[in-house]
């Protein structure tokens, strides 16, 4: 540091920063693992200057000067030392590990250098009361934009209980002894009158896909490392092949390997189509060989973290394979923008995509839009209804998202997911069609650790399944974000983990064979654990859609919002 | 009475009314109680017959039930108790048996010897769903045992905990398993022999074994004891043969713990995954993938960071603000390497004047921009170095090239030019029209600011360099048309000699500065004698003659420097020398002045005013805009000088009236280059370096190349250098070795090896060729990338970069 030095506005303090390097100089080897490891390195290794001060009323300290310094005479009396001299002040240098202060360098938190130290000598803290590096991260006029977290640990999925516990009244289910009817409906369902009238006439029925409810939500090739792309696709596979899991997981907007395409796994996968269009060239060139119809096309129209917002993919993040799988030169910016541009109205939107997008497989996938959270999600619905080809309706509330977004949308822009959820149910039963257009819910869902409660709580206000991305990357692949702005430099490339980057020296850390592993774990103790849930409810038969009579919480406005019941 | 031949009966029921079951227990109790010890019970469905028969101690009771026995026969039963059930049974027959023995000569119905602890229970038929169901062994009893002649219902042994079911299987009526539909689910302990088909049950909780000689030697012979328990012995021979038979037991936790009996995702990649997408996985078709996972802190190609080493990439400060451009921390390594000669005469490469100009006359950019100044530590002396070139050794003049320069005006730009182009081998002759050569160095700058014998000594220096030097010349248009044909090329370094004065009333009294410092310093006397006159005739020319007294009184006591520059100071300093006594020096703002010119003045009483503007001279002294007096015997304007371009002709462009030039100081003829103050106002420094690059430029004209900046490195960022190796306390420096040691070297290499021995790796090791130049490498086998040798570098040479992508 200089003490000669002028500062800016944006001239930080170590105390300024969100988080602060706790380095033990004790401890510490200096080994240079955690400087080589940092993802931004926010600190380097130092020189620092010690002074060391002997006082003149100790005459040891003079007899030390005196052998020492060039003043020879051992019969130095503090007398002799005149008082503008300062002999007896002297320095030394050590070396020690140091934090940078520089915005683009600021520590994030992710404790890789705790991962590394041999000595267990250094650990990021994370600072007390409101930083001051947010209000200078818009340098150069650019807002803050981070991976998608939008760091706050409100959840109120986590405040839902579940209060109807049969023990006498309904048949009493052991979780671990009985079995259940777990899988959800994926596409349109005829009322039985309409079914029988067209299978009379040999009418069209629409394509239904019997899925697991908890479904892999769009990440995309790009977005995602390839061994992360993998090693979800992977246990993926795992899950339906030797488990027999129907588990599903949508690609988002990204295309998908041609090998995944041409291969029998094709039926677990979801393919995305969003504004931007990208590898579905790749795709229709592969529809002719495809062994297996996908489970479904997903329109995704907006998200959770960034509503109303479209995406970036930058230049450099576009190398060779990125590039070969979306169908684009290599090193050339990707932006999807907000909205597919040809597309001006719901009516329109539903009647062009949905319809375009059965064509391809003759009628045989189910296709379905997925929307963010919004007050105007009735109105998207209602659209849906009148139309057989729509197959369901993804809902990604505020929460959800994982991807690159401006902080202001991922923060201030979105709706809850349970209320618009709600809403968007009881209008289907106000309907009579609860039961032939399915809802799925995304955004947030287990954003505390609790997945199982927090899908079981949405599945019982009304949604068919639900889709998680942010949860998987933490337990599958072991992210480090958390929701107190911990990491959350996903759209980077930096992604410490591998999970985020298309950089090999990253992503070669993370081996799809643990991540595909970790995903069976997941899936696996879900399973177990929303059995805990249903079974003390008295179901086995079939999941609790809209089971609403299940549900309380401790707040009587948001009882009264979500029809629920208000317990204390 | 206690013969057990004998049977007491009990009817549940009494004429049409059945008898409840809580009366009935009490009937049989009582019987018990009053020393039956066979009991024949008539039953109507009634619950629980049979259990609970404590009151009879360690005698056996026999109860042989007749009609419909109700649900939980036998339940809670007695070690004593024995029950014989003729027709079928209900419920959970022997539920929670604590040790009854019970025959049952038909089918029981669901959950028989549920949660049975002891005892057993032999059912000559079929049982319901959930038989042997959270059974236990304690092990101060012998375990519970369930013998089924048929089949199993469903659910067969959940949680089955101890104990030991016998399945035999005989005329089932399904084809599936003997157990049932999922049997076995959560049993921890206990066995189960059973005859028939027995899969489906939970794999995760029981496993089949092989059955032991001990194993099958007990079945032989409790199944006989079964047969003849439910009266069909004749089957013993059917149901007798070994191969027939399975045993399952519970899992312990251990064997639960190993192998879940699924793929390993290993496998499962390889055999599954990879064998439907081809070798490689997903995009094996697009990239090679390698298997595997590299470590966090890696080698080689794997870095993210690799450590480059940066030496004299960049410019230290001192040499990146020397107009001249000397590498001060060049000459300063070489200090410290014992080469004080070579680092001296290196200087002189770079300037004639290293003593004169670097040793005093320059303010010091170079210190002024020093790196140890961002923490207060003293830059290390430069002048020190200046003085010690006074003596350095003369530099050598390469080979003639035949080609002619003139240089016009042998002031420190002049000279400069002249001297590079003459150790170029370029044939220069200087041109100046005074008597000496030196320019404003030897007729302006007051001998106080530099010893003469110095100046005197590196202006012999010059004459030596560059033989040609013609004195007196006085360039006119026409001589300078001469000139031009004569020679190859031409520099002109006229300096500005022309004094600015100010447009107000009465400058006509006022002297020029640069008038002023050259008589002061040539011959102190005449000039006062002139500033005597002038003040004369000033006096004369208001009709003052009031003040004409004074005047005669007090010549050059009071002197007003109008501009308080650097050269005022200067001017300041000489009239003080001469005798002036109060000085005052004004200014339309704040000072210029700056350095040891300033401190000369000030030191010399000479105050400082601003700001002033100057409306008039009079007898007075200098009249202010705002009326304001300032009493002067002697007005001196040192507003800067305006350069005389009129020889040059029109066919050399001009702005401003100073001389316009490129980059190189090319004027608009490209044979012709002007530096210096001709071209705009600075530091002597400033025309020495012009000097320079614009021999530099010449010289590559001549050989044919596109003249280029010979240096055009960026400056290092001073947050490079590591200040803490030094010693903040220095205030001074002594002697040169002390100064090479003290200076930061920024940019440059101080061959310190802190980095060898810094690196924690040991990657770092330095090479040295033959010819003395040495460097520091990393080995991208050992290096991990930390970025130490860059921290821990005191001169800012290592950085740590992006590693080239993969």
């Amino acid at each position: 540091m200089s003490s000669n030095r002028t500062i800016k506005p944006s001239s930080l303090s170590l105390s300024d920063l969100p988080w602060q390097i706790c380095w033990k100089k004790d401890r510490c080897t200096l080994c240079g693992q955690c400087t080589a490891v940092c993802p931004v390195q926010a600190i380097s290794l130092s020189v620092f200057r010690k002074r060391n001060i002997a006082d003149s009323m100790n005459p040891s300290n003079l007899l030390k000067l005196a052998n020492s310094s060039s003043k020879t005479d051992s019969s130095l009396q503090t007398d002799t030392l005149s008082h503008n001299e300062r002999p007896l002040s002297s320095f030394e240098t050590y070396y020690g590990i140091r934090q940078k202060t520089t915005i683009e360098e600021a520590c994030i938190g992710c404790a890789m250098c705790s991962m590394v130290c041999p000595n267990d000598a250094i650990e990021p803290r994370r600072s007390h009361g409101i930083d001051r590096y947010r209000f200078h991260i818009n340098q150069d006029g650019e807002p803050r934009k981070r991976g998608g977290r939008r760091n706050s640990t409100d959840s109120l999925l986590d405040r839902i209980k579940f209060i109807r516990i049969s023990m006498l009244t309904d048949p009493a289910l052991d979780a671990g002894r009985h079995e259940f009817e777990l899988r959800t409906l994926l596409g349109r369902i005829l009322s039985p009158k309409e079914n029988i009238n067209r299978l009379r006439n040999n009418g069209w029925i629409p394509p239904v896909r019997e899925i697991y409810p908890l479904i892999i939500g769009g990440m995309s090739f790009g977005a995602l490392s390839p061994t992360m792309w993998e090693g979800l696709q992977m246990g993926v596979a795992y899950l339906n092949e030797e488990l027999g899991m129907p588990v599903r997981m949508s690609t988002g907007e990204g295309g998908c390997p041609p090998r995944l395409l041409r291969s029998r796994f094709m039926k677990y996968v979801i393919l995305q189509i969003a504004s931007g269009y990208f590898g579905w060239d790749e795709i229709i060139h592969a529809i002719p060989y495809m062994k297996e119809d996908p489970c479904a096309i997903e329109i995704k129209y907006g998200q959770g973290a960034k509503p109303g917002d479209g995406g970036l993919l930058m230049w450099h993040k576009v190398n060779k394979l990125i590039a070969a799988i979306r169908g684009v030169p290599q090193g050339v910016s990707l932006p999807s923008p907000p909205t597919h541009q040809t597309q001006y109205s719901i009516e329109e939107s539903v009647a062009k995509m949905i319809i375009s997008m059965s064509m391809a497989w003759g009628f045989r996938v189910p296709v379905y839009p997925k929307i963010s959270a919004s007050s105007t999600s009735l109105a998207v619905l209602n659209n849906l209804t009148r139309n057989d080809y729509a197959s369901a309706l993804a809902i990604d509330g505020e929460d959800g998202g994982t991807g690159a977004a401006y902080s202001v949308s991922m923060d201030h822009m979105g709706h809850p997911i349970a209320s618009c959820i709600r809403d968007n149910y009881l209008n289907l039963v106000k309907l009579g069609k609860q039961n032939e257009i399915p809802i799925f819910a995304g955004g947030g869902i287990g954003k505390n650790g609790n997945l199982a409660a927090n899908a079981a709580a949405l599945i019982m206000l009304g949604a068919s399944g639900v889709q998680i991305g942010k949860y998987v990357m933490q337990a599958a692949a072991g992210c480090i974000g958390t929701e107190t702005d911990r990491c959350n430099v996903c759209n980077t490339g930096i992604c410490p983990k591998g999970i985020t980057s298309q950089d090999p020296r990253l992503y070669r850390r993370l081996d799809p064979e643990d991540v595909a592993q970790r995903i069976v774990d997941l899936f696996v103790s879900f399973d177990i654990e929303l059995k805990k849930i249903v079974a003390p409810l008295g179901r086995s038969t079939s999941l609790p859609i809209g089971m609403s009579d299940a549900l309380g919480i401790d707040d009587y406005q948001v009882a009264q919002r979500l029809n629920i019941k208000y317990v204390v | 009475m206690n013969n057990d031949r004998f049977y007491v009966n009990i009817s549940g029921i009494k004429g049409d009314k059945r008898i409840p079951s809580r009366v009935l227990e009490e009937m049989i109790q009582n019987a018990v109680e009053q020393g039956h010890r066979a009991i024949e019970v008539n039953a109507y469905g009634q619950h629980g017959i049979g259990g609970r028969l404590w009151r009879s101690g360690n005698e056996k009771i026999k109860i042989r039930i007749q009609g419909h026995s109700g649900q939980r026969t036998g339940s809670l039963g007695f070690p004593n108790t024995e029950i014989e059930i003729m027709g079928p049974a209900s419920d959970d027959i022997g539920w929670l048996n604590a040790g009854a023995e019970i025959i049952v000569h038909g089918n029981a119905s669901n959950g028989a010897m549920n949660g049975g602890a002891q005892g057993k229970v032999y059912i000559g038929g079929n049982i319901g769903a959930r038989g042997m169901t959270m059974t236990k062994h304690n092990p101060r009893f012998d375990p519970p045992e369930l013998w089924v002649l048929g089949a199993a219902g469903d659910y067969f042994g959940e949680f089955m905990a101890g104990g030991i079911a016998v399945v035999c299987g005989f005329n089932t009526s399904y084809n599936e398993s003997v157990l049932g539909y999922r049997p076995l689910v959560g049993m921890v302990g206990g066995k189960v022999f059973c005859r028939g088909d027995a899969t489906g049950f939970s794999q995760s909780d029981a496993k089949i074994v092989p059955i032991t000689d001990v194993d099958w030697d007990w079945l032989c012979t409790n199944l006989m004891n079964f047969l003849q328990k439910i009266e069909k012995k004749e089957l013993f021979d059917r149901l007798s043969k070994r191969s027939e038979w399975t045993l399952i037991r519970a899992k312990t936790p251990q064997e639960k713990l190993i192998g879940k009996g699924i793929l390993a995702m290993h496998s499962f990649r390889q055999d599954v995954w990879d064998r439907e997408l081809g070798k490689g996985g997903l995009i094996g078709d697009l990239m090679e993938v390698e298997r595997g996972t590299i470590p966090l802190i890696t080698k080689g190609e794997w870095r993210r960071m690799v450590p480059v080493w940066e030496h004299a990439k960049y410019k230290a400060p001192c040499q990146a603000n020397c107009p001249t451009g000397i590498p001060v921390q060049e000459r300063w390594h070489l200090i410290r390497k014992g080469l004080a000669d070579e680092a001296t005469s290196m200087g002189l490469k770079y300037t004639p004047f290293p003593a004169t100009v670097c040793g005093y006359l320059c303010p010091s950019p170079c210190m002024a921009s020093c790196t140890k100044n961002l923490q207060y530590i003293t830059p290390v002396n430069v002048r020190l170095l200046g003085r010690a070139g006074e003596k350095a050794e003369l530099p050598v003049s390469a080979e003639k090239s035949g080609k002619r320069v003139a240089v016009i005006g042998a002031g420190p730009g002049g000279i400069s030019a002249a001297w590079h182009l003459t150790l170029k081998g370029h044939d220069a002759v200087l041109f100046d029209e005074s008597k000496q050569i030196g320019g404003k160095i030897s007729s302006v700058i007051p001998d106080s600011r530099i010893p003469k014998e110095t100046l005197q000594n590196e202006l012999e220096r010059v004459k030596k360099i560059i033989p040609d030097i013609r004195l007196e010349h006085k360039i006119t248009p026409k001589s300078f048309q001469k000139i031009k044909k004569e020679f190859d090329y031409v520099v002109v370094a006229a300096g500005a000699r022309k004094p600015r004065m100010l447009p107000i009333p009465g400058v006509e009294f006022a002297v020029s500065a640069n008038d002023f410092l050259e008589k002061a310093k040539q011959n102190p006397a005449k000039l006062k004698d002139e500033l005597q006159k002038i003040k004369e005739s000033l006096v004369k020319s208001k009709e003052d003659q009031t003040k004409s007294n004074e005047v005669q009184s007090a010549p050059f006591k009071k002197v007003v420097i109008i501009g308080a520059g650097n050269v005022g100071c200067d001017v300041a300093t000489e009239a003080h020398r001469i005798g002036a006594e109060t000085i005052t020096l004004i200014d339309v703002q704040k000072p210029a002045a700056f350095g040891k010119e300033k401190e000369d003045a000030q030191a010399v009483g000479a105050t400082f005013h601003w700001p002033c503007f100057t409306k008039e001279i009079t007898s007075q002294g200098v009249i202010l805009d705002d009326g304001e007096v300032i009493e002067a015997d002697t007005v001196v304007i040192s507003i800067g000088d305006v350069p005389d371009t009129d020889f040059l002709g029109k066919d050399i462009s001009t702005r401003n009236g100073f001389v316009s030039v490129n980059e190189f100081n090319q004027t608009s003829d490209p044979t012709i280059f002007a530096i210096g103050d001709i071209v705009g106002p600075g530091l002597l420094t400033h025309a020495i370096g012009s000097g320079k690059r614009t021999a530099e430029a010449i010289d590559s004209i001549i050989s044919g190349r596109e003249p280029e900046m010979l240096d055009a490195r960026s400056e290092i960022d001073k947050s490079r250098i590591s200040l803490e190796y030094f010693n903040p306390m220095v205030k001074s420096y002594n002697t040169l070795e002390e100064c090479g040691s003290e200076c930061a070297s920024c940019g440059r290499c101080r061959d310190c090896s802190i980095c060898v021995h810094v690196c924690p790796e040991g990657a770092i090791e330095r090479f040295e060729s033959e010819d003395g130049a040495f460097e520091y490498k990393a080995d991208p086998e050992k290096c991990i990338g930390c970025g130490f040798c860059k921290g821990a570098c005191p001169c800012g040479i290592w950085n740590i970069v992006t590693n080239s992508p993969l």
